[in-house]
C-alpha cells in the first residue's frame, strides 16, 4: 500500500550568489524569483493512488528532479504537505520512507560488485545471508543480468549499469519507486527496449511509480496518468488520451503529440448559439460536442489561437473550400508523408496517409508547390489568446 | 613502411623536455647518492687524508648504539605521526568538505602551516615550548605545563610530533578533500535511500573510493617523517641526552661536525633504502586495498 499526497507542496531555492546545483548548467529559466529567492516548484497537488504510475514530464529545468527528490527526502520541503499512506512524512529521513529510487547517472556503488550493489540495501536492514542471496538472484533473474553478477559496474554497458540500479531499487520491495530519467542515457534502440521492461517491470512488483522524464513517449507510453510542467507549475495532470484529446493550454498542445500540434492565429464566431471558427476565408462549424462545452463555459465570440493536430490534416481539391499553403519540406515516411508547408505565415505540418493518394496527388507533392488542405469540426482545438482551453 | 631513423616533432619535444629534468635528477640525486656509497666505504673525517675500509663501515651500523636509538626515536615518531597526522586530517577534511559557511576561507586557514618553513615553525613553536607554556602553566598551577616538554627525555618527542603534526595536517587535508570531492553526489544520495548513513556511510562508501588518496597521503607522510630534521634542529638539537635524535639529524650532526663523514655516509645510504623499500612496501599493500573502479 503506497498512497501519495502531494498538497500545495512548494520549493524555494534560496537566493545565494553564486551558489548552484552541481552539474547545472547555467540557465536563466522564467521561475518565478520573490524576495524569498527562486521558486523552482510552486502549488503542486497531486494524489496518487496506490500502485499508480504517474509521469512528471516538462522541459529542462521546470522542477521534475526537484519534486522527485522532495518526494524522495533528499531535498527540503519547503512548503505544503508530503503524506504517504496518510501520514505526514516532511520531515521524514529519506530511509525511512520506504522510497526507492534510480538515478540517471545509475549512481551505483562503483565498489561493489553487481551482487554487492543490490545485497547493500538488505545488509543495512540486517536481512539473513540466505534471504539476501535469493532476493538479489530474484530481481537479477527479472533484470535478465545474473551474469555480470560478479562484475563490478565500470565493467558493464550502460543499459546493464541502468539494470543493476533498477535492481537495487526493486530487492528491498519498496512501496515507491521513483526514477529520475533512468533512461535518458541510452542510445535509442535501447530505450524502447528498457521502456518495454519499466512496462513488464510494473506488472510484477506492487510498487506506486513516479517517473521523472523529457521524453513524452515515454510519458504517453508508461504513465497511468501524467503530470506535465513548465516552469516550477503544474500545466495539466491527467491520463495520457486525455492530454493528448484536451490539452489545458498550448503549452501542453505543443508539449505532448509529434510532431507538434499546428497553431493559427483565428476568429471564434458566434452566431444563433452556434460556434464556428474563421480561418482566413474558411468557417468551420465545431463539432456538437465542442459546441455544449463552449456553450457551459459561456464563451463569447473572440480571437483566437485555433489549434489542428497534424494527423488531422486532410488535403483538400482546389474547388472545395480549403485553407492553402506552400510546401517547404516533404518527407516520405513510408506509409505516410510528413508535409512541412507554410500557411498563413505558420510553419505548418501536416501528416498525409500514402494510402488514399491517387498517382496523380502524390506527384502534385512537390516542393514550392501550393497546396490545399483542410480539417473537420471535431478536430480543432480553441484556445484563448492566453493560451488557455476555452473547452476545458 | 614506416620512417624508424627520423624522430617525429612530438618525440623531441618529449626528449627536450624529458633530457633537462633526467640530468637535474642526475646531478642532484644519483650522483650524491653514489659518492655517499663511496664514501661509506672509507674513514673520511670530512678533512685530510682517506682510506678505503671496504664494507666495515656498513658493518658497524648494525652495532652502534647511537644510530639503533636514533632508528627507534624515527621509527615511533613516524609512526606516531602518521597516525595522528591521517586521522586528524581526514576529520578536517570531512568537516571541510561539508556544507558550512566560508568553507573556502577555512581551507585557506588550514594550508597557511605549509606554506611556512620547517624552521620558522620549530622556531616560533620553541618559544612557545619554552616560554608561553610553563607561562601558563605557572599561572594556572598545572604541574605538567609548568616544565618545558623540550627540557623532558619522556616529553620531547612528544613536543616534535605536535609541531610536525601542526605543519604536515595542511598538505594532508588538501588531499583528502580533493579525494572526497571526487565522490559523486548521487552515490551518497543512493546511500541515503538504502540506509547507510553515519559511520556505515563513511566505512562503506566514502572511505572505500577515497583510498587512492589515503595510500598517497600514508606514503608521502610516513616518508616526510622518516627524514625529519628540521623540527629537531629547532625545537631540541636530538636533545635532551639523544632522546630526540632522528637518523637525518645524526647523520647532519656527526657526519658535518663529528669526524664521521664516512660512517654516517654509509648510514645515509642504508637509510636512503629503508625509506624506498618501506615506501614501496605501503604502496603494493595499499594499492591491493585500492578498488579498482
Ligand atoms: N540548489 C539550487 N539553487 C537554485 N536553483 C536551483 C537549485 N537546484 C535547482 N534549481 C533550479 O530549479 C529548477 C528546477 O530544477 P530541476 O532539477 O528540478 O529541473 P528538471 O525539471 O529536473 O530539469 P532537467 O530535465 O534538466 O533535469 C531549475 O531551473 C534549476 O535551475
Ligand atoms: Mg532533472
Amino acid at each position: 500500500m503506497a498512497e501519495i499526497i502531494l498538497n500545495h507542496i512548494k520549493k524555494v531555492y534560496p537566493n545565494i550568489e553564486g551558489k548552484k546545483k552541481k552539474g547545472e548548467p547555467e540557465k536563466k529559466s522564467n521561475l518565478l524569483v520573490t524576495e524569498e529567492g527562486v521558486l523552482a516548484v510552486q502549488d503542486f497537488n497531486l494524489h496518487i493512488k496506490d500502485k499508480e504510475f504517474i509521469v512528471l514530464v516538462g522541459p529542462s529545468g521546470c522542477g521534475k528532479s526537484t519534486t522527485l527528490r522532495m518526494v524522495a527526502g533528499l531535498e527540503g520541503i519547503s512548503g505544503g504537505d508530503l503524506m504517504i499512506d496518510g501520514k505526514k512524512v516532511n520531515d521524514v529521513e529519506p530511509k525511512d520512507r520506504d522510497i526507492a529510487m534510480v538515478f540517471q547517472n545509475y549512481a551505483l556503488y562503483p565498489h561493489m560488485t553487481v551482487r554487492g550493489n543490490m545485497e547493500y540495501p538488505l545488509k543495512l536492514q540486517k536481512m539473513a545471508p540466505e534471504e539476501m542471496r535469493q532476493r538479489v538472484e530474484e530481481a537479477a533473474e527479472i533484470l535478465g543480468i545474473t551474469q555480470y553478477l560478479e562484475r563490478k559496474p565500470k565493467a558493464l554497458s550502460g543499459g546493464q549499469r541502468q539494470r543493476v540500479a533498477i535492481g537495487r531499487a526493486i530487492v528491498r520491495n519498496p512501496k515507491v519507486l521513483l526514477m529520475d530519467e533512468p533512461l535518458s542515457n541510452l542510445d535509442a534502440k535501447l530505450r524502447n527496449q528498457m521502456r518495454a521492461e519499466i512496462i513488464k517491470l510494473r506488472q510484477k512488483i506492487d510498487a506506486t511509480f513516479i517517473y521523472v522524464t523529457h521524453d513524452q513517449t515515454e510519458a504517453m507510453t508508461l504513465g497511468d496518468r501524467i503530470v506535465i510542467m513548465k516552469d516550477g507549475v503544474v500545466m495539466q495532470i491527467g491520463t495520457p488520451q486525455e492530454v493528448f484529446d484536451h490539452p489545458a493550454n498550448t503549452f501542453v498542445a505543443g508539449f505532448i503529440g509529434m510532431p507538434q500540434m499546428n497553431i493559427f492565429d483565428a476568429e471564434l464566431l458566434e452566431k444563433n448559439g452556434t460556434y464556428s471558427v474563421k480561418l482566413a476565408d474558411l468557417e468551420i462549424e465545431l463539432s456538437p460536442e465542442k459546441q455544449q462545452r463552449l456553450k457551459a463555459n459561456e464563451v463569447k465570440a473572440q480571437s483566437i489561437t485555433l489549434g489542428i493536430r497534424p494527423e488531422h490534416i486532410t488535403l483538400a481539391k482546389k474547388a472545395e473550400k480549403s485553407l492553402k499553403g506552400t510546401i517547404e519540406v516533404s518527407e516520405m515516411m513510408g506509409s505516410a508523408i510528413h508535409l512541412h508547408a507554410t500557411a498563413y505565415g505558420k510553419d505548418t505540418i501536416m501528416i498525409i496517409q500514402t494510402m488514399n493518394l491517387t498517382e496523380e496527388e502524390k506527384n502534385s507533392i512537390s516542393i514550392g508547390k501550393e497546396i490545399h488542405f483542410a480539417f473537420s469540426g471535431n478536430m480543432i482545438h480553441v484556445f484563448g489568446k492566453d493560451g488557455a482551453n476555452l473547452e476545458a | 613502411m614506416i620512417k624508424k631513423d627520423a624522430w617525429s616533432k612530438n618525440e623531441k619535444i618529449f626528449l627536450g623536455l624529458l633530457i633537462p629534468i633526467l640530468l637535474l635528477f642526475f646531478c642532484f640525486n644519483t650522483l650524491p647518492l653514489l659518492k655517499g656509497f663511496y664514501y661509506g666505504l672509507t674513514n673520511f673525517r670530512g678533512y685530510g687524508n682517506y682510506d678505503f675500509v671496504g664494507l666495515r663501515n656498513f658493518a658497524d651500523l648494525f652495532h652502534d648504539v647511537r644510530v639503533g636509538k636514533s632508528y627507534l626515536f624515527t621509527f615511533k615518531y613516524a609512526i606516531v605521526m602518521t597516525i595522528a597526522v591521517n586521522l586528524i586530517s581526514l576529520v578536517l577534511a570531512l568537516g571541510l568538505n561539508s556544507e558550512i559557511k566560508g568553507k573556502n576561507t577555512l581551507r585557506g586557514v588550514y594550508f597557511v602551516p605549509n606554506i611556512l618553513g620547517g624552521l620558522v615553525v620549530g622556531y616560533i613553536f620553541s618559544f612557545i615550548f619554552t616560554y608561553i607554556l610553563p607561562a601558563i602553566g605557572a599561572a594556572t598551577g598545572i604541574e605538567f605545563l609548568s616544565n618545558s616538554l623540550l627540557g623532558s627525555t619522556r616529553w620531547a618527542w612528544v613536543a616534535i610530533v605536535i609541531v610536525g603534526a601542526w605543519q604536515g595536517i595542511a598538505m594532508n587535508t588538501i588531499i583528502y578533500i580533493s579525494g572526497l570531492q571526487t565522490v559523486p553526489e548521487d552515490v551518497y544520495e543512493a546511500g541515503m535511500l538504502d540506509g547507510s548513513t553515519g559511520w556505515r556511510k563513511f566505512k562503506d562508501i566514502t572511505l572505500p573510493l577515497i583510498m587512492p588518496f589515503v595510500t598517497i597521503n600514508l606514503v608521502l607522510c610516513m616518508k616526510n617523517a622518516m627524514m625529519v630534521f628540521d623540527q629537531i634542529m629547532a625545537l631540541t638539537k636530538g636533545g635532551p641526552s639523544q632522546s630526540t635524535e632522528s637518523i637525518s639529524y645524526l647523520i647532519y650532526n656527526n657526519g658535518m661536525s663529528g669526524g664521521q663523514f664516512g660512517f654516517q655516509s654509509a648510514n645515509a645510504f642504508v637509510f636512503f633504502i629503508v625509506i624506498v623499500a618501506i615506501s614501496l612496501f605501503q604502496m603494493t599493500v595499499l594499492g591491493s586495498k585500492e578498488e579498482q573502479l
